[in-house]
């Protein structure tokens, strides 16, 4: 424990109630949270309760009822959150496959004094302004394009790309690329490179020790990033509304036009809540079924042994 | 995560590897050669758009996805439009006071929660922070937005009828959690001895802090300060909620000219606010790099720093 605890009762004899404590240093910001991401949810979830009494009026609270989280689950917003979370599941996925032999070329293949460089090369489209990527690609696959004029040149005619949910499908993968590397990355840096030859030593393929040694060790930054992609995925507005149109737009448009188009305020909180509802038990299914697996593994290759001698490795 | 006590495993690792590399690499296996080409296809990917908007940015033609021909005309017309130039002063101000006041809450916190042991509140405080960074932020802008207008009208606090307290504030929430973050992982590597020490000899609180504590996080507060400038500029979804009229920020104004067409400005003003955040982020390579130099340290914890993790 710290100096505070142990030192400042000696010379502050119990007169006052309660003694300065380092911990309290972390009330601003705890403060500073509740009052403007705490409370303001609270305020969308009681909105969520009321409606929209005329065409002037946001919303109102006068007469309490879940009438708008039925008006929000009508076909339309499920048949949009059904291609939402479509797109999420399967750009995850493509996001993982995409990312893991990356990751794996910069953690274990590269060369240690090249590391940091590819990982700057990674973060700096990171650090772009997403709308800005995202713009790039919506000139890439607009027909005026040079990629069009490739297509016209090759015979194949002017694609239409762009406002298909193909093209949401890109580019949700493209902006949510890095945060699965970065992740995958950490993960497979801190593996103990020696396991892995030590697995081929003992005579593992090296499939077989890809499969016994590197992905279970791996499973936290696998999760990490499964949790880092999927959750802002649900939640985007900016990718669908510059490269879908209206084929391919997803749920959190139809929140925020609630809020700027239609004005109103009580069915776009209610679609809010659903959202944010439906991302925590998508997240809470999805880490039991990783637990799950994780066990599975471990159980079936036994690498609990493997875990615990990284671990006394480590802490040593 | 400590940076320190990691350090023998890696060393060891590359020792260990320049030891039997030679060996084992006599003959190159087609897998590494296929994984090599999957990784610099992949970074090629992730620079692609970045190239189309910096290749555009040149383009003469009134309208940014033609391409009509070579020249510097969207970088004057840029200059000469005075909405833009408005919009930019706001983001870089707006930028600004969220990096300062992140900075300021998040070491606070960063520091209470380092030096806090397993007291009770951290798994709470941790959570919290947690949900801060993985809240979609359609959530937190449409939560929001009533909630400034509310404190305008009803609670009659006008100060948050301001556009630039409100982008300010809006900004600061995320950035607030990545601060704290970094700046605990810094304070958690570093030993509370010489707060110790200061403390046995007399040093009231505050002269420990100046003289011992803030010096120790330093790197991680200035670096912090940083990414939270580079995150307020890049905000867009809270932005273009918040936001009053008078007081448009860069992105949202990229984002509202979505809905007429794009001009070759945009990507002008794009290439060069990229110009700025590469500047900002090189700054907080070298500011962390530096520092970790003095206290061992590695590129993952970069990396997880970067990517604004833990």
């Amino acid at each position: 424990m710290t100096a505070d605890v142990g030192v400042a009762p000696l010379r502050r004899t119990g007169k006052r109630r309660w003694r300065w404590n380092v911990g309290m240093l972390a009330l601003p910001v705890g403060a500073w949270l509740v009052f403007f991401f705490i409370v303001p949810f609270g305020l969308i979830a009681w909105y969520s309760f009321g409606d929209k009494p005329s065409l002037y009026q946001t919303h109102s609270n006068e007469i309490l009822s879940l009438d708008r989280y039925f008006d929000a689950l009508d076909p339309t917003f499920l048949a949009i959150f059904g291609r939402t979370l479509n797109i999420a599941v399967t750009g995850t996925v493509i996001c993982l496959l995409v990312a893991f032999p990356i990751a794996y070329w910069m953690a274990v293949k590269l060369p240690a004094r090249f590391q940091g460089l590819v990982l700057g090369l990674v973060l700096v489209p990171y650090w772009t302004n997403f709308l800005v990527r995202t713009i790039g690609w919506r000139i890439t696959l607009s027909p005026e394009s040079f990629l069009a004029d490739i297509s016209r040149n090759l015979g194949f005619g002017t694609p239409d790309w762009l406002y298909t949910s193909g093209a949401v499908q890109l580019g949700v993968v493209y902006n949510y690329l890095p945060l699965m590397i970065l992740p995958l990355y950490v993960a497979l840096e801190r593996l103990d490179h020696r396991l892995l030859e030590a697995s081929r030593d003992l005579g593992a393929s090296a499939g077989e020790s890809f499969r016994r040694v590197t992905v279970p060790l791996s499973l936290p930054g696998i999760g990490a990033g499964l949790l880092l992609v999927f959750v802002p995925l649900m939640g985007d507005y900016i990718t669908p509304a510059v490269l879908g149109g209206a084929s391919g737009s997803m749920v959190g448009q139809m929140v925020a036009s609630q809020f700027q188009t239609a004005q109103n305020w009580a069915l776009g909180s209610a679609m809010a809540i659903v959202l944010m509802l439906a991302i925590a038990l998508a997240v809470i299914v999805f880490g039991l079924i990783f637990k799950v697996i994780g066990a599975l593994i471990a159980r079936s290759e036994r690498v609990t042994v493997l875990d615990d001698g990284v671990a006394e490795g480590r802490t040593a | 995560m400590t940076a320190v006590s990691e350090r023998p495993a890696t060393e060891a690792a590359s020792v260990d590897e320049s030891v039997s590399g030679p060996k084992k690499r006599r003959h190159v296996d087609i897998g590494t050669v296929l994984i090599s080409i999957w990784g610099v296809l992949g970074l090629l990917f992730l620079f692609f758009p970045v190239l189309v908007i910096v290749a555009y940015s040149f383009n003469t033609g009134r309208q940014l996805q033609s391409w009509q021909g070579f020249g510097f005309t969207s970088y004057v017309n840029a200059f000469n439009n005075p909405t833009i130039v408005s919009t930019i002063y706001v983001s870089i101000y707006v930028a600004f006071f969220t990096a300062i006041v992140s900075a300021i809450l998040g070491s606070l916190a960063g520091v209470a929660m380092a030096r806090s042991g397993r007291a009770w509140w951290i798994p709470a405080f941790t959570a919290l922070l947690g949900l801060v960074l993985v809240t979609p932020e359609i959530v937190n802008a449409v939560s929001l937005l009533p909630w400034f207008v509310d404190l305008g009208t009803t609670w009659n606090l006008p100060i948050f009828s301001i556009g630039v307290v409100r982008l300010i504030v809006a900004h600061s929430l995320f950035a607030c959690a990545v601060v704290t973050f970094i700046v605990r992982a810094r304070m958690a590597g570093m030993s509370a001895s010489l707060e110790e020490a200061a403390a046995d000899l007399g040093a009231p609180p505050i002269r420990r802090f100046l003289d011992i504590t803030f010096p120790l996080m330093r790197p991680a507060v200035i670096s912090g300060a940083l990414l939270s400038f580079t995150l307020s500029l890049d905000n867009t979804v809270i932005s273009s909620f918040v936001s009053v009229a008078g007081s448009t920020p860069w992105p949202v104004y990229v984002f509202s000219s979505l809905r007429s067409s794009l001009r070759p400005e945009i990507a002008a003003v794009s290439t060069l606010m990229l110009l700025l955040t590469l500047a900002v982020l090189g700054l907080v390579a070298f500011v962390l790099l530096r520092a970790q130099k003095r206290v061992g340290g590695d590129a993952p914890g970069l990396a997880s720093t970067l990517a604004g993790g833990n």
